[in-house]
């Protein structure tokens, strides 16, 4: 434990609750499609349901260096399947920051967890920046792309440069309930068995 | 081993190009052509290596929802249903090249051919390492919760017995709690095996890049730079 050296078994940590965070990502990804409304509403359900996987690997986090790896893969995964390239520099920001609060709570204080929960959701507000930074050549591309024009209308109502900062401290504060959550949640199952 | 052998790094190159294109909409014949193009060659290279059921599949939706996408729907369309329809296709045709070409990828690349080309690449064994249990991990969770709903089914829950927060604990729950049990076991064999030793790797894996590899990469480069032109142009 006082190595500060990443271990292989850190990575692989790593890997597995990226992959599980990714799960929630599509789950609560494919209901966004119903409704532009919903699309908005990601910085409330990513949090509070991804916090449960993230409070778990919170538990296991004892070095400096996971969170911020956990965003750098995050990124590449949100290149590869498509989200673009425009969010990854706030993704891998908002996961270093995450990891310096939670090293300030020596990785073991909830309420640095708390804190750097809520910064790292911050990643979530990098699946808007294509819709934020083009929005006109994006809402024409919607359009031409067979998009009816109300739909656009409701997504460019609810993701515009205006909200977009409601939107970020929306993520920090969902981020923060959902750590209270995900550590109720973690308390009542995974501490039981004695997994953590 | 069957079909078209690639090369990691030419998989790894396609997709880089894949989502490039992806990311931004098509909108005049040209761009539609290429992006569909590029499209039917991971399907193409998915059927080489006889994986019919997932082609087939992944051909049905993407067709359907582009026809659909393009007979039924414009601009002035209103309505829930055209919502929900305008939802649908819209992710299946805007997101699914992508999946499909990561599909392709994880189906067809061992992990030892993924961490030599990593290597080759000079990418630090954190991000490899990672990268490479986040893309063995998604069939594996597939599976685990698979065996979860079969077990809640037998005993006669479904969907969460009709509670939202329900849903989350009865599925998700178990299923971390096999992940996390896989995830040690994981590390237990990786270790075993010399991961994280302070020399140098080595692969039995040769990796070399063929002609094949060499014309695919020349192919979706090409796309892309006719994509990004006519993009630039239009």
């Amino acid at each position: 434990m006082k190595e500060k050296k990443l271990k292989p078994k850190d990575f692989i940590t790593v890997g597995i609750f990226t992959a599980l965070l990714f799960v929630v990502e599509f789950a609560c990804g494919m209901l966004g499609f119903i409704h532009p409304y919903v699309v908005a509403s990601y910085v409330v359900l990513i949090p509070i349901v991804g916090s449960i996987p993230m409070m778990l690997f919170y538990t296991k986090v004892e070095k400096f260096g996971m969170i911020t790896l956990m965003s750098v893969l995050v990124a590449i995964i949100m290149f590869a399947t498509g989200m673009g390239w425009l969010g990854a520099p706030l993704i891998i920001i908002s996961g270093l920051i995450a990891d310096l609060i939670a090293k300030k709570g020596n990785y073991k204080s909830f309420k640095s967890t708390v804190l750097s929960h809520g910064i790292f959701c911050l990643w979530i507000c990098a699946n808007y920046f294509p819709v934020i930074v083009t929005a006109k050549s994006y809402r024409k591309n919607l359009i031409d792309g067979g998009y009816s024009a109300e739909y656009c209308d409701s997504l460019f109502r609810a993701i515009n440069s205006k909200t977009i900062f409601v939107l970020l401290i929306l993520c920090v504060i969902f981020g923060m309930i959902g750590a209270f959550v995900g550590k109720a949640v973690v308390r009542k199952h995974f501490e039981k068995a004695g997994i953590v | 081993m069957r079909g078209i052998y690639l090369d990691p790094r030419t998989k790894l190159f396609m997709i880089f190009v894949v989502s490039l294109i992806v990311m931004s909409n098509a909108v005049t014949p040209l761009e539609w052509t290429i992006r569909i193009l590029l499209t039917a060659i991971p399907v193409f290279l998915l059927i080489t290596e006889g994986k019919y059921a997932s082609a087939l599949r992944f051909t049905a939706m993407y067709a359907v929802s582009l026809i659909l996408m393009r007979s039924f729907i414009s601009e002035d369309s209103k309505g829930l249903l055209s919502a929900l329809l305008v939802g649908y296709c819209g992710i299946v045709v805007q997101f699914l090249p992508a999946m499909i070409t990561a599909w392709y990828v994880i189906k067809t690349t061992k992990i030892g051919e993924f961490m030599s080309a990593m290597q080759k690449m000079h990418v630090p064994d954190g991000i490899s390492v990672s990268l490479a249990v986040v893309m063995r991990f998604f069939p594996t969770i597939k599976e685990e919760y698979g065996s979860i709903r079969d077990a809640m089914k037998m005993r006669g829950i479904s969907f969460g017995g009709g509670k939202l927060s329900g849903m989350i604990e009865y599925r998700m729950i178990p299923l971390m709690f096999s992940c996390v049990n896989i995830g040690d076991e994981l590390s237990a064999a990786a270790v075993t095996r010399g991961l994280g030793a302070p020399i140098k790797r080595t692969s039995a894996y040769e990796l070399r890049l063929s002609t094949r590899d060499i014309a695919v990469m020349a192919v979706f480069t090409l796309s892309a730079c006719l994509f990004i032109g006519a993009k630039i142009i239009g």
